[in-house]
Formats: C-alpha cells, structure tokens, sequence
C-alpha cells in the first residue's frame, strides 16, 4: 500500500465519528505493582472498536504491563478491567477466541516451521483464515519452511503479527510490532493495522517509536513513569499546542514537567 | 516433546542399553534370582522418570521462557487444554516406551511370573502423575538452563537411590533410608511386586499417592506461566 493511499484511508476512518464507536476495552484506575516497582499508577482510559489506541512512553514506562493486564497474561493489583464487556481474567476462556494477541518476544518455539506455526494458530482459532492467507498478508510465503530461529528480526515480528491475525480478532493487543522491522515492513505492518481497524477491530498498539505512532494513530494514551500524561485523540493533541508539533515534541514538553524530571533537574 | 536427537537418547537409548548391558553382565552379583527379572520393573520406573519427569519438565521450561506458554494462553488452547494436552503427549511416549521395552525384555529372556496387569497399569498412572509434578514444579520456576541441569541431576539421584540397578538394601544405611523413601524407589518395588510376585505392599503404595498428590498440588501453586 503506497503512503499516500494510507494516508486517505486514515483521513477516511477519522471522518467517522469517534463518538459513535463502541467502547472495546475500558480500565478504570488501574495499578500494577512488582516486587520493588509500581510499573502502573492508577490509570483511567477507554479504546474504542474500529479505531488504532496507540500507547506510547520510553521503556518501562508501563505500556506493556498495562496490556498484559487488558490480555489476560498479567494480573493487576488493583482496578477494574474489562474487555468487550468481560473481565480479562476471569472470563479469560471467553475472551481468547477473540482477541489477538502480539508479545513483544515473539513466544514461539526457535525450531518451528514458519507454515507450521502459521498453520498451528489457524487451527487454534477453529481455521478462521488459512495458513498461507496469513503468510500472504505479512509477506513471508518465500520463508515457509523456514525455522524461527532463522528469521531476520523484521520476520520474526511480521510472523509474530500474523499469529495475532489468525483469531481475525475483535481486539488486537500488539506490542511493539515494528521494533527492529525496516522500512518497508513498517509500510506493510502499518498497512494490516489500519485494516483491522477498518474492519471494526479495537487495535491496542503499544510502541516507543513516536513518528511510527504518530502515522498509525486515531488516539494516543502517552505513558510516562506508569502514569498516563496524556489520553486524547490524535489530532485533538497535535492541535492542543496551536503549533505545528510532532508527537514527539508533545511527549518531550510532558515528559519535561512531569514531577520525576522536574525532581532530577532539581538534583 | 520428543522430536529433538538429546530426547530420543534419554528416552530409548538409555534404558534399552542399561537393560542389555546389565542383564548380559556380571556387574550386579548380589541379585538373588534372574537379573532380568530385578532389572525390568526399575527399568520401566526409569522409563517413566525420563518421560513424565526430565522430558515433560525440560520442554516446558524452554517453552516457558521462550514466551511460548504466556502466548498460548491468550489463544483460545487455554491453560488447562494445554496441560490436557502435554499429559496425552506423555500418555503415547510412555505407551511406546513400555511396549519397546517389554519387547527388548522378552528378547532377553523376561518371562514374570504372575502379572497382576491393573495393579502395573494403576502404579504407572501413579507415578506418571508424581514425576510430572516433579518435572513441572521445577520447570514452572527456574531459569530454562538450570532447570536443564536440575532435571538431568534428580534423574541420576533418582535413578542411583531408586532401587533400579542396586537393591537399596545394599546401599550404606543411612543413603539406604532415604533411598527407601523416594518415589522411584516406591515405584520401581511395588512393579517389581507386581511382576514377580504378584503382592502389594500397601505402605509403600499410600506413600507414593502421597508423593503424587503433594508434587501434583505443588506443580499448581507455584507454577509460572512466564518468568
């Protein structure tokens, strides 16, 4: 998909009123704690069906803890989570079959089989979609007998995103999906994100990479030291400044007066 | 489970060679009787051990890290389904096993007196369930290398102290209670019951259902779907 067609596709979805979209995932007043960490203080935010939530911060900012509470994978200490109307842990069974789910570290077994993998997941889901359709969209049909271990990084993550769309998901949790992927795997993972969207999927993607996240966006919730600074459409933010500003320089001025830096610039 | 070359070694290629060797060999002089006759029963304990204990335990402690178990969770296998289907994949390796070594047995001469075949198939079960406690309890917690290196030295302890090449009776005294006391030392006695003399030492039996139940319960409280 060329960049200018994206680009339309995405002006397209933004006419659609945000309002009228359903509420996918809600988390209210969310806290997870490790042994020494609070990774997530006290969050409140809603993502909506059709549209692509980007969750963006620097590392360990608490991206990924929250989307493994909202997956099923992570428990939270405390607050109240739900997806599609269940609750992420205890209806877990319920919800599997229809979310799709990216970790950040692949969670494949090294010795598999591109296809074989490929064709696992499909058969997991009830065969939704087939293996090589799934191999198609993410451009690995030449690897299919490929083992994971094999794969240069960028595949590793196209294989990794695929897996996720062999549930043909209501709601994507995707973590980190263009780390490590060049260029033109960007082009492509941008591409599929923005279907699902189209499709009436609740995209869930979480990245540091702020020019990535400022392209593939409908709404942004900005992480910084497990407290969500900022929760708004996308172009509601880049318009909040009345400057021309990137999501980058947004999250540099958060991040500047947040208490922690204004506490290190004081040191 | 047993698709990788190190498996097969531990699975086959082990026990058919302790087997051959020491049914052919003078080695174990203290054993009344045909040595075939003592050996078998430990011999498919040990079996059991390399199945539902080492190569259950160390597939999954590599599974565990590589991220593959938190992934399936969130698919719709599901935690439970997964375990249902790990003890299957146990089931038919531990089947094939047993049968190759009956066969390898006979070919050596085997022939046990009275077979009591429910009473063998029960303490199988048994003791598949309480070496996969074991197993899973280990590779629900360490880091995948050293739970590798954890499964490989019990299998040896267990496999030295399990009344399996030496009578525990031979063993010092105070190693010799112990001994008593571990579970393959209660499998690979009450087989050897079962095969040759067609009795059950019920202590030993409510001992190793203990062992099963503890390790089973053990393996479910503290199991870690991801480090």
């Amino acid at each position: 998909m060329s960049a200018k067609s994206c680009e339309l596709r995405t002006v397209m979805v933004m006419n659609i009123s945000s309002e009228s979209r359903q509420i996918a995932i809600s988390v209210r007043e969310l806290i997870v704690d490790y042994k020494l960490l609070r990774a997530v203080n006290n969050i409140s935010f809603d993502a909506k069906a059709g549209e692509v939530t980007v969750v963006i911060g620097p590392n360990g900012a608490g991206k990924t803890s929250t989307m493994e509470v909202c997956s099923g994978v992570r428990t939270a200490t405390s607050g109240k989570v739900s997806v599609l109307g269940l609750d992420p842990k205890k209806d877990r069974s319920k919800i599997n079959s229809q979310i799709g789910v990216m970790l950040q570290d692949g969670g494949v077994y090294p010795s598999a089989r591109v296809f074989e993998i490929a064709q696992h997941y499909c058969n997991l889901y009830g065969n939704r979609t087939t293996a090589d359709e799934l191999l198609d969209a993410v451009d690995l049909t030449q690897q299919k007998k490929t083992s994971w271990r094999k794969l240069s990084g960028g595949e590793k993550q196209r294989l990794s995103l695929a897996l996720a769309l062999a549930a043909k998901p209501r709601v994507a949790f995707l973590d980190e999906p263009t780390s490590g992927v060049d260029i033109f795997g960007r082009d492509l993972i941008r591409g599929i994100v923005r279907q699902l969207a189209s499709d009436g999927c609740a995209v869930i993607m979480a990245t540091h990479e702020l020019d990535e996240a400022q392209r593939v966006a409908d709404h942004v919730l900005m992480f910084h030291n497990g407290s969500l600074v900022a929760n708004a459409p996308l172009t509601e933010l880049l318009n909040s400044t009345g400057e021309n500003q990137t999501l980058e320089d947004i999250f540099r001025s958060f991040a500047k007066n947040s208490p922690m830096s204004k506490l290190r610039d004081e040191q | 489970m047993a698709r990788n070359g190190e498996q097969l070694l531990l699975l086959v290629v082990i026990p058919v060679m302790l087997l051959v060797f020491f049914s052919q060999t003078d080695f174990l002089p203290t054993i009344a009787g045909n040595k075939i006759d003592f050996l078998m029963p430990g011999i498919l304990c040990l079996a059991v051990i390399s199945t539902a204990m080492v190569s259950l335990g160390i597939s999954t402690g590599f599974e565990r890290s590589y991220g593959v178990l938190k992934r399936l969770g969130t698919t719709p296998l599901g935690t439970r389904r997964l375990v249902m289907s790990k003890v299957s994949a146990i089931c038919v390796i531990e089947v094939a096993q047993l049968a190759l070594l009956i066969i390898v047995g006979q070919l050596l001469g085997w022939s046990p007196n009275r077979i009591n075949l429910a009473q063998v198939l029960v303490l199988l079960l048994v003791g598949t369930s309480c070496f996969a406690g074991i197993g899973l309890t280990l590779a629900g917690r360490l880091r995948a290398e050293i739970n590798l290196a954890a499964q490989n030295g019990l299998y040896l302890v267990l496999f030295l102290l399990g009344g399996i090449l030496v009578p525990n009776d031979e063993l010092p005294k105070t190693l010799g209670n112990v001994a008593q006391v571990l579970p393959s030392s209660l499998l690979s006695s009450l087989l050897r019951d079962s095969f040759n003399n067609n009795t059950f030492d019920s202590t030993n039996a409510i001992a190793l259902g203990g062992w099963a139940f503890a390790m089973c319960a053990l393996a479910v409280i503290s199991f870690k779907w991801s480090d």
